[in-house]
């Protein structure tokens, strides 16, 4: 008799534990009752007190903004006093592994140009993540923007119609003079730039910047249907997915073949140069067409 | 005091840059307009961009483009520059991303402001 509650309290927790049997809960029953003692707030009234609610969120939230930025520049402040002098070759940042890069990427890589010679090779993985984010941000900006099936959207239709007739009926001449003597001479500098940010600044991602603009001249003077003639959706979703497998592809069989250079006939860097090129040129087209018309 | 402004002026352009990151900060949260917001996340992300290239710089270094000339001349610290390139990219497609949003919002509810934003959703609800 002595020992009957602790055998039920054991008993009840084995139960519980087995879950054969729900523990007694009050709650419920409290709530229930709570609920019934006080009226229940009408439609209008709840409506008020969000409303409040809300009014008083803005009437501090300039004020606790304001606070939050300051302690955070406060204390961003003192970190930065702390740091280094602006051009101290003593530095921990310069340490042996940024000498190493200067010193190798010229044998190691074949690239006179540090930077390039490193992030595509030394730091591949990174770039790589880069070309990927760049890809997955067209995707997503393509999600959101693209006009699924023609004459659903009725009026955007119509304005982008009106507007293509009237580019037709009066083209722009400064515009597509302008753009006739630009744009091949645009497309050779991108070339230049992709290719030779081996031993000069420059590299895949600024040249791919130039060619895609390039692109968006063209398209904004001769219109999307001159562009889309030649370079269509498919083409377009091509050329992106050829320059991202084209870098993986290539610097699988880098990392597999030791990291460590590659026989002297075949240039990593320039390709994978053109690879990111690639990427990043219909990146900034496919962002402008995107926004500017919802298609490619 | 001295001592303050000697070490304000040793490292200038991180302090350029926290300052730089303070305004777009207060931007971002303050702005009624998304439009803005954006504008402003895009100062801070400049804003790291300044402190991560000034972190790179040594006195007296050129452009790491190294030439027949070997280890020769100082150069700067490529690490840096490399990072801040990566900074860019993810900037450019967080910018794109939120601007394609945006567009979706002002299609939805005719405007961009974030209080005349909350009163549509509200009378939405409704």
């Amino acid at each position: 008799m002595t020992d009957a509650p602790g055998k039920g309290a054991l008993r009840r927790l084995t139960d519980w534990v087995n879950g054969e049997r729900e523990p007694k809960d009050q709650t419920l029953f409290v709530m229930e009752k709570r609920r019934l003692s006080r009226p229940e707030p009408t439609e209008t009234e709840h409506a008020q007190r969000e409303r409040s609610r809300l009014h008083r969120f803005l009437r501090w939230y300039p004020a606790a903004a304001v606070l939050i930025c300051l302690v955070l520049s406060g204390a961003l402040l003192c970190a930065v006093l702390a740091l280094p002098a602006f051009g101290d070759d003593d530095a921990p940042i310069h340490n042996e592994v940024a000498e190493h890069y200067l010193e190798y990427t010229r044998e190691e890589t074949g690239a006179a140009n540090a930077v390039t010679g490193m992030i595509l090779t030394y730091r591949g993985f990174d770039t790589l993540g880069e070309s990927c984010v760049l890809f997955l941000a067209v995707s997503c900006v393509m999600l959101l923007l693209r006009r699924e099936d023609r004459g659903a959207d009725d009026r955007e239709e119509q304005k982008l119609l009106q507007e293509d007739a009237i580019a037709r009926e009066r083209p722009d001449r400064i515009l597509q003079s302008v753009a006739r003597i630009l744009t091949p001479f645009l497309l050779l500098f991108a070339l230049y730039v992709l290719l030779g940010g081996e031993n000069s600044p420059g590299g895949g991602f600024s040249g791919g910047t130039i060619l895609g603009c390039g692109l968006i001249l063209y398209a904004a003077a001769f219109g999307h249907d001159a562009i889309s003639r030649w370079f269509s959706q498919r083409v377009y979703a091509a050329v992106r997915t050829f320059g991202l497998l084209l870098y993986a592809g290539l610097y699988g069989y880098y990392i597999f073949l030791g990291a460590n250079g590659l026989p002297c006939a075949f240039r990593l860097s320039l390709a994978i140069d053109l690879a990111v090129g690639l990427v990043v040129a219909c990146t900034v087209y496919g962002f402008f067409s995107l926004f500017q018309r919802g298609e490619i | 005091m001295q001592n303050f402004l000697h070490a304000v002026l040793n490292n200038r352009f991180a302090v350029a840059a926290v300052l730089l990151f303070g305004i777009g900060f207060l931007n971002m949260l303050l702005q009624q307009n998304l439009v803005k917001k954006v504008v402003g996340f895009n100062i801070m992300d400049s804003a790291v961009f300044l402190l991560l290239a000034s972190l790179g710089y040594i006195e007296g270094g050129v452009a790491p483009i190294v030439g027949e000339a070997g280890y020769n001349p100082l150069y700067i610290n490529p690490i840096p520059s490399g990072l801040v390139l990566t900074g860019i990219v993810v900037s450019v497609s967080i910018t794109a991303f939120s601007l394609a949003l945006i567009q979706r919002i002002y299609r939805r509810y005719g405007t961009v402001v974030l209080s005349e934003l909350l009163e549509a959703a509200g009378r939405e609800e409704d």
